[in-house]
């Protein structure tokens, strides 16, 4: 292997996936290199978050490889489990363990299957949420926390599990325009401390001005992808400059 | 403190209505006035006061009579129209109103209560049963009032032994019934994994499709072969395989199939989110299962959950025909003893109502701890009719709230 060319962190390849007789990915190839922020863009049901859940196996491909540390996730009988360990994910509906607090929902990983001591399950878990601003809301019940409060101490959960990949499920999307700002936050910070990132999204701005590569996918397949500021002022399809025209410069 | 004030401005207020209920309430005085006194009476010896009330509550109805003709005469505007509206007559007509309650009630503490109490204390003293229904009644319970005790207690013990043990063999039965085969499972447990689901399905089928009187019968005899196999003899076989074991057995299998039904359909309900977002941290469907969705659906089912006792001791009744000493074999006993069919089965129906409508009570008081929807008192014995209810409890119970809540009827501003 040549010194300059980077090994990618996950890369799919071939992968389909339908419901039924829809077919909603056509033979996706993929990869995200280590420290980039991947963007997702592209209109309801064109395969953004079914690309993306595949990523960590919750959807099952039909066909095709994601590559993840030298193994193929999608293989049959591999120990998703452990991989899963690796990868932390982002919901658009939060997803907090309802039946436990703030703290609680942050150690459960670590404890059960790090094999970590409460102790220091609850010394890494109260940094990331000071990281993410809540430590205050450490004993709150995680029912009680506002939408913007529960997607920060979902990231802060995913954080916990050191995880090398992370992946973001439209994770802005059931927010009200105010909050969305603090959960963006909390995402860029983690970009810029050279988290791996794949990010679905409908925030543009977020898109352009954060991530390292944005991909278009239309139709279950990747239409385009390119660097943001080609994407943003430059798209080459149709299609892309169709879905873009409220956000491209002139 | 709310709900005295509002019970004080009820009682202080004038309202413009008040002949509508308490016409009734006059016309049931003057009923009971009408009826034989019983040798307990206490107006027995005060027959001036008896025709001052009767005349009182007469005068009552001639004066809602009245009323109720003026208000078709001026439909619209009764209000201001009425004497009856007016400030001092008003005023007078409300008072008059606590009278006629009081009355009827002297009349029905006087006929009723002590015209029970009368009959109660005549047919304790008989030696023979007497013909008239409640003395009849009075006269069994208390000469097989040990029966009748010994039935209601095994009925209990029955009903909440048996909706104990049958709660935790589902919980266990439930764990086999939602498994499902993970990618990473290796084929022994694949095997496994379906091997237990299946069981469950088919037990469930099975016990939810067939009578629980089948399922009493095959029990107790199977049991009672089963011994008679290894040489037992009869009186040997009842002091280990009771008739009160083998329905205990019966009711517990049976209700484990309900109860599981019910606990999955708790689980299904838990939002599916839950199970993603744990499995995305890397755990797996046990630990998933274990630490966030059980723990979440046995909640959601707790309410359909606590409804399986209530099922249980009115089914219970049905093991008597193994010949379990419940209350309803306790029941048939006595009937066999005097042949007072309607007597002794409208005692019977009146301790299953008390029985299963204490439990309902205490059962709503334990799940409004544990802050879930309590049940609707007295359930359904469908168990599938109350699950379906478990998932939308919040918003129902509120306009549920809403509706109850009695709306006050004013008189001193007519619209």
């Amino acid at each position: 292997m040549q010194g300059n060319v980077v090994e990618p962190l996950i890369r799919v390849e071939g992968l389909s996936k339908s419901f039924g007789s829809h077919l909603v990915l056509k033979d996706i190839d993929f990869a995200v290199n280590p420290g980039e922020v991947v963007t997702i863009i592209g209109a309801s049901g064109s395969g953004k978050s079914t690309l993306l859940r595949c990523m960590n196996l919750l959807e099952t491909p039909d066909s095709g490889h994601i590559w993840f540390h030298g193994e193929d996730l999608a293989a049959d009988r591999v120990n998703i489990n452990r991989l899963r360990e690796k990868i932390g994910m982002v919901f658009q509906s939060f997803n907090l363990f309802n039946n436990m607090n703030v703290l609680d929902n942050c150690t459960l990983a670590p404890v059960t299957l790090k094999k970590m001591g409460k102790a220091e399950a609850e010394v890494e878990a109260r940094r990331n949420l000071e990281a993410v601003g809540l430590s205050d809301f450490i004993n709150a019940p995680s029912t009680s926390l506002s939408g913007g409060q529960k997607q920060r101490v979902a990231i802060a959960r995913a954080l916990c599990m050191k995880p090398d990949l992370m992946l973001f499920d439209e994770p802005t999307s059931a927010l009200d325009p105010e909050i969305v700002g603090e959960v963006l936050n909390v995402m860029r910070d983690l970009a810029a401390e050279g988290m791996t990132m794949v990010v679905v999204t409908h925030e543009m701005a977020f898109a352009k001005n954060v991530s390292d590569k944005v991909v278009f996918m239309d139709q279950g397949v990747i239409a385009e992808e390119s660097a943001p500021t080609e994407m943003f002022t430059n798209p080459k399809l149709p299609r892309t400059r169709e879905f873009l025209a409220r956000y491209l410069e002139d | 403190m709310e709900r005295l004030r509002k019970s004080c401005s009820f009682i202080t207020d004038d309202h413009r209505y008040v002949f509508l209920g308490t016409s009734f309430v006059a016309a049931i005085g003057i009923w009971f006035s009408m009826q034989r006194r019983s040798a307990m009476s206490f107006l027995r010896g005060a027959y001036a006061f008896e025709v001052a009330l009767y005349w009182f509550l007469m005068g009552w109805l001639a004066l809602s009579a009245v009323a109720l003709v003026l208000k078709l005469m001026h439909w619209k505007d009764y209000a201001k129209r009425s004497p009856f509206c007016k400030k001092p007559l008003v005023t007078v007509v409300r008072w008059l109103s606590y009278g006629v309650w009081a009355a009827t009630a002297v009349l029905f503490v006087d006929r009723a209560v002590m015209g029970f109490l009368s009959v109660t204390s005549t047919a304790l003293t008989q030696d023979k049963n007497p013909s008239g229904f409640l003395s009849s009644i009075v006269y069994m319970v208390d000469k097989s009032h040990d029966i009748i005790m010994q039935g209601v207690l095994t009925t209990v013990g029955l009903s909440v032994f048996g909706t104990l043990i049958a709660f935790f063999l589902a919980i266990l039965l439930v764990f086999l019934r939602i498994q499902e085969v993970d990618r990473s499972d290796n084929d022994a447990v694949r095997f496994f994994k379906k091997a237990g689901v299946l069981f469950a399905k088919v037990y469930s089928t099975v016990v939810r499709g067939t009578p629980m009187m089948v399922q009493g019968m095959l029990i107790y005899f199977t049991g009672f072969g089963l011994l008679k196999g290894t040489g037992m003899t009869v009186s040997e076989i009842g002091t280990i395989w009771s008739t009160f074991i083998a329905g205990l057995v019966t009711i517990s299998l049976n209700s484990t199939a309900y109860m599981m039904e019910v606990l999955r359909g708790g689980i299904e309900s838990v939002d599916p989110g839950q199970n993603e977002a744990a499995r995305s941290l890397g755990l797996s469907q046990w630990q998933a299962m274990i630490k966030v969705v059980f723990p979440q659906g046995i909640k959601n089912a707790i309410p359909a959950l606590s409804n399986e006792l209530v099922v249980n001791i009115k089914d219970s009744s049905v093991l008597s025909v193994i010949g379990v000493f419940d209350l309803m074999f306790a029941t048939k006993t006595v009937v066999g003893i005097y042949f007072k069919q309607v007597e002794m089965y409208a005692v019977a129906a009146v301790v299953y109502l008390c029985l299963t409508m204490v439990a309902s009570w205490l059962l709503g008081r334990f799940a409004k701890r544990l802050s879930v929807e309590p049940a609707p008192l007295l359930s359904t014995s469908d168990g599938s009719a109350t699950v379906g209810t478990v998932a939308g409890t919040g918003s129902s119970s509120e306009s549920l709230d809403a509706k109850k809540r009695p709306k006050r009827r004013s008189s001193r501003d007519a619209r």
